[in-house]
């Protein structure tokens, strides 16, 4: 009778323990998860990424966790954050590195435990493979364009400045090459009268432009060639009461209205969101192990007063990541 | 027994326990989830007690009833409150700090971490980038339901009263300017987020918070707030702030009045030029830097050092990573400035000054004066001194250095830092007296509690824990040898209960069949003719068996167990011997005790019996004594046993083989005894163990303290 009594005690703690591991395997994650980690949120510049790769993501049946550092500079914020995706044991991750150098050792480690890494936006000196892909911004193309938009705009001649040069990030380096390279080659009457490095934040950037213009050198165009000296440029141009009599052309969408009054004449635009759908599907494929050496560019848009409002221009800052209801 | 422990049932009894451990977790974990599901409580909700608020991001203070955030970041978070409540309304002043950028509240937030938008939840709050009362939801990326233009507008640095309520998936917030216009929002969320906990946010600008009361919230409550309409399902803006068409004006105006409150003045001087001024002429200067400390005194910092600004006038709130430009009266020191008189005017937020990392020697040079460093120090105490203030004594290698910080509702924090705690601390590096008392060559002033980090606890070796750890081998030496003693204690007594058991089985089988034998044997010989032949030979079978029938009585007698420790050691022996004599009615037997009795190890006692018994043994088979002599000798520090007969003797040279002497000596060399036989051929056997007997504790130390007065006392005499 006690025996029989044992027995059955026993099952039924048997039966409980599968029903409380079956319990926790149905609270885990019903699909994998993707960490998306750009240079920082709630950017029109970083936004429309997140849409873009929900937007895939939801159709492969893909989680994202989407976190970024609060400021676009911070780089040891950004890789404590790949460093957490690592250890809540995400599938994959999609990075936009705010610099080169930095990141490579974090990617590097990532890559080791075998977890899938796409990196958004500039190049690593990493060679890709099935495990690591790049989606980039098609720099030589931005260049290109930012150079041809000064030679039309100053009709091949004139004096320009160069701001915002960013030794740490080798797609600002690529877009620096290639303004100066195509305004060489094609506006050989456009000299390059000032370059100037990047700084850390739009203020200093404000300041560092405001010098230029205080010197009182002969500048017909400034070109920035970051978020930060686009809008740095603009607010000493503002300030000196010549913005839209320097023309302004800068570098990844931030400021729209300034567009639209020709405070600043343009700015090359990096499509974001075909750069988040990209990644994601390319992090699908990896995941599924089809991934390969793959380096996409996505070409960029010139975004002036013209265009702002156009079908092309709002995909670009669509930034609805949510479902539809 | 053995076919219990099998593979199978050891391995269903282990996942049965493993089972049954497993439930009683989930069961306590059940238990205290409930648990915690107390009632709403309103009360429980206080900005004072800032160790029931989780920060995530920003720099926060409270002081008088007012919380800071004194960060530009975006998106810090400051947290409160269960995560199970579901419709409740939160409502508090909210006074914006800078000119670009919302601060607001949160409800129903789950898994919130650091960063812009991180955390699962529902934000309402004033913008003043736009002049706007917004109202959204965030799920680790926002989706802004709705903007709407506040009226007059949204000043900072002016308190506005904001009400933001959750109802079922219904959601209104209201915003009531400092002249009483109210303005309002609400919608419907469905799918929404149904409970979680509440807090305070703040994006791109600092933002101070009071009068913060939860409620629970009621039908009625949502309408009063919404009128009973129904409510306009949530529908989020798609475009970024400016990228709509019709939106040029709305957001042009305020980026052009923020751009022009930057205005600078270009002939501004590097901080570190001012040293090099004249001290005896005085000098106005324009300077800029980012703000690194705002309490005790402001300081900034700008590439070529620090400086401190004591009696400025600021036109707004200075917060830590502020630009600012200031104008005033230069004061050089010897190894940095100050600036009098100044006003200052703040250029630009969010630009934090990452600090310099330095050693305590490094900064002791005074080279570090003025500027936001990083220093690692061991803490040596902590004292607290008058309006809040704590003061921490650092070491680290050769240098001393204080740390002075506000500890103004850190309590629990406070309380977590240990003495001899390696801590990692930021702060502005000062070698002025004021702080210093002329005790350390430079303190470190921090901007708030959160730039202490411990980085490791305080070593392990204190004092303390070296005498809790001896005491602690100590305590596990006890127990080792408790355990072993007792484990001996056991094996005597299973051997001894195995001798009982071989006795016992020898009596049942072999002496009966001896007596038998015997018996049959007597029954034979009667039956048999008294001439025959047989006759004499049955009678030497008869007394063979007899003989034999008396060696395994002895031998059942010498297996028997005795209980050494009930009876003692002499009664056990005189026991013994009287049953192996049992029969022999012709050899008496004596005991006789000397010296005090006491306890003999088991150990002892046993070997001490076992030779014993085969000496008696020897004498009744091998002597014929009349008397047989057993004595035992309680000594200071051992315990003799003599066993004497008046048998016939023998020559210790010949026979020591045949009667298992050197058994004997190997039984009494096995507890360091010694044993000593005197005999010679009809002068009887004498034997005698000497055995040592472990003294006891109490003893020894009695002894020592005998020994010890007992030389005194000699010493006295000699005098």
């Amino acid at each position: 009778m006690s025996r029989r009594v044992v027995r059955v005690f026993s099952r039924a703690c048997h039966a409980l323990f599968l029903l409380a591991v079956l319990a926790a395997a149905a609270c885990r994650h019903e699909h994998p998860v993707i960490a998306v980690i750009p240079r920082t949120c709630g950017t029109a510049l970083w936004e429309p990424e997140h849409a873009g790769a929900a937007a895939v993501a939801r159709q492969r049946g893909l989680d994202i966790y989407w976190n970024a550092p609060m400021r676009d500079d911070d780089i040891q914020a950004q890789i404590a954050l790949i460093e957490k995706s690592v250890s809540r044991g995400y599938a994959g991750i999609i990075v936009s590195p705010i610099e080169t150098l930095p990141m490579r050792t974090p990617i590097r480690r990532v890559l080791a435990k075998g977890i899938p890494v796409v990196v958004v936006g500039t190049k690593l000196g990493i060679d890709p493979g099935p495990d690591l892909t790049y989606v980039l911004s098609d720099e030589r193309a931005a260049g290109e364009m930012a150079a041809r938009r000064i030679g039309s705009i100053l009709d091949g001649k004139g004096s320009i400045a160069i701001l915002g040069i960013n030794p740490q990030l080798m797609s600002n380096l690529e877009r620096e090459r290639n303004l100066e390279a195509t305004l060489t080659r094609e506006f050989p009457g456009i000299h390059i009268a000032v370059r100037q490095f990047g700084l850390s934040s739009v203020p200093q950037e404000q300041e560092a432009a405001e010098e230029l213009l205080a010197k009182g050198q002969k500048i017909d165009a400034i070109v920035a060639l970051s978020l930060a000296s686009t809008r740095g440029a603009y607010y000493a141009l503002a300030e000196f009461g010549k913005a839209g009599v320097i023309k302004l052309v800068g570098f990844d969408q931030d400021l729209i209205p300034p567009i639209r009054n020709g405070g600043i004449d343009s700015v090359v635009a990096q499509n974001t969101y075909a750069m988040g759908q990209l990644a994601m599907d390319l992090m699908d494929r990896e995941l599924h192990g089809k991934g390969s050496a793959t380096v996409l560019e996505v070409p960029p848009v010139l975004m002036t007063r013209e265009n702002v409002d156009s079908a092309q221009i709002r995909q670009i800052l669509n930034l609805a990541w949510w479902p539809p209801r | 027994m053995r076919a219990i422990f099998t593979t199978r049932n050891l391995i269903a009894a282990g996942s049965t326990v493993a089972s049954i451990a497993l439930l009683a977790c989930a069961g306590v974990f059940v238990f205290r989830a409930i648990a915690r599901r107390g009632p709403f409580s309103a009360q429980s909700v206080s900005l004072a007690k800032q160790d029931d608020w989780q920060a995530f991001g920003g720099t926060w203070q409270y002081a008088d009833g007012v919380m800071q955030n004194n960060s530009d970041e975006r998106g810090a978070k400051l947290m409160t409150g269960p995560t199970y409540w579901s419709n409740y309304s939160i409502e508090a002043d909210v006074l914006l700090l800078g000119q670009y950028g919302d601060a607001g509240l949160i409800i129903r937030a789950t898994d919130e971490e650091e960063g812009v938008d991180a955390y699962h939840g529902y934000m309402a709050g004033l913008r003043d980038l736009d002049n706007t009362l917004i109202l959204g939801r965030a799920d680790y990326g926002w989706r802004e339901y709705a903007a709407k233009p506040v009226a007059p507008r949204v000043n900072a640095q002016m308190w506005y009263h904001v009400k933001f309520l959750a109802y079922g998936c219904d959601f209104a917030v209201s915003a009531t300017a400092p002249g009483g216009q109210t303005t309002s929002v609400a919608v419907e969320d469905p799918g929404c987020l149904t409970e979680g906990r509440f807090g305070l946010k703040s994006y791109n600008t600092g933002a101070e918070w009071r009068n913060v009361v939860i409620r629970k919230a009621t039908r009625q409550d949502l309408e009063a707030m919404t009128g009973g309409a129904r409510l306009p399902i949530a529908t989020p803006d798609e475009l970024p702030m400016g990228a709509a068409p019709g939106s040029y004006d709305h957001y042009f105006e305020p980026i052009q009045r923020d751009l022009l409150a930057h205005h600078t003045d270009l002939n501004a001087q590097p901080i570190s030029t001012l040293r090099l001024l004249s001290p005896d002429v005085p000098a106005s200067v324009t300077v800029h830097g980012v703000v690194t400390l705002t309490s005790p005194v402001l300081f900034i910092q700008d590439p070529t050092g620090g400086l401190a600004i004591p009696d400025s006038h600021a036109h707004a709130p200075l917060q830590i990573g502020d630009e600012i430009e200031a104008r005033g009266d230069a004061e050089p020191h010897d190894f940095s400035s100050r600036l009098r008189n100044a006003d200052v005017r703040v250029l630009w937020s969010h630009t934090p000054v990452p600090p310099v990392a330095v050693t305590a020697a490094q900064a002791a040079t005074g080279a570090f004066d003025a500027e936001y460093v990083e220093i690692q120090g061991r803490l040596e105490h902590k004292d607290e001194a008058p309006d809040h203030t704590l003061v921490l004594s650092i070491d680290e290698a050769s240098q001393s250095f204080l740390a002075i910080v506000s500890e103004a509702g850190q309590a629990e924090r406070l309380r977590a830092l240990k003495d001899k705690s390696l801590l990692r601390l930021r702060g502005v590096c000062v070698v002025d007296s004021r702080y210093t008392h002329d005790l350390t060559s430079f303190a470190l002033l921090l901007p708030s509690f959160n730039d202490v980090v411990v980085l490791e606890g305080p070593p392990w070796w204190s004092a303390g824990h070296i005498v809790a750890m001896t005491i602690g081998v100590l305590l596990l030496a006890l127990a080792a040898l408790s355990c072993y003693v007792l484990i001996e204690r056991w094996r005597m007594q299973a051997v001894l209960e195995e001798r009982g058991r071989l006795a016992h089985e020898m009596h049942d089988t072999l002496a009966q069949s001896f007596a038998g034998l015997g018996f049959q044997l007597e029954a034979i010989r009667d039956e048999a003719n008294q001439g025959s032949n047989i006759v004499p030979q049955l009678e030497v079978a008869r007394v063979m068996v007899r003989n034999s029938h008396e060696e395994a009585r002895r031998s059942i007698a010498m297996l028997r167990p005795e209980n050494l420790e009930s009876v003692g050691l002499l009664r056990a022996m005189e026991n013994c011997a009287q049953r192996m004599v049992n029969g022999t009615s012709s050899i008496a037997v004596r005991v006789s005790s000397a010296g005090s009795e006491r306890a003999i190890p088991l150990r002892i006692s046993d070997t001490l019996m076992r030779i014993g018994q085969e000496a008696v043994a020897n004498a009744i088979r091998h002597a014929h004594p009349a008397h047989l002599n057993i004595s035992l000798d309680y000594l200071r520090s051992a315990v003799e046993l003599v066993v004497e007969d008046d048998g016939c003797g023998f020559s210790l040279t010949s026979e020591l083989a045949g009667f298992g002497i050197s058994g004997m000596y190997k039984r009494a060399d096995s507890i360091g005894a010694t044993l000593a036989i005197h005999s010679a051929p009809g002068e009887g056997t004498a034997l005698r163990v000497h055995a040592p007997t472990p003294p006891s504790f109490f003893r020894a130390f009695w002894m020592r303290m005998q020994n010890s007065w007992r030389r005194q006392s000699n010493g006295n005499a000699h005098r």
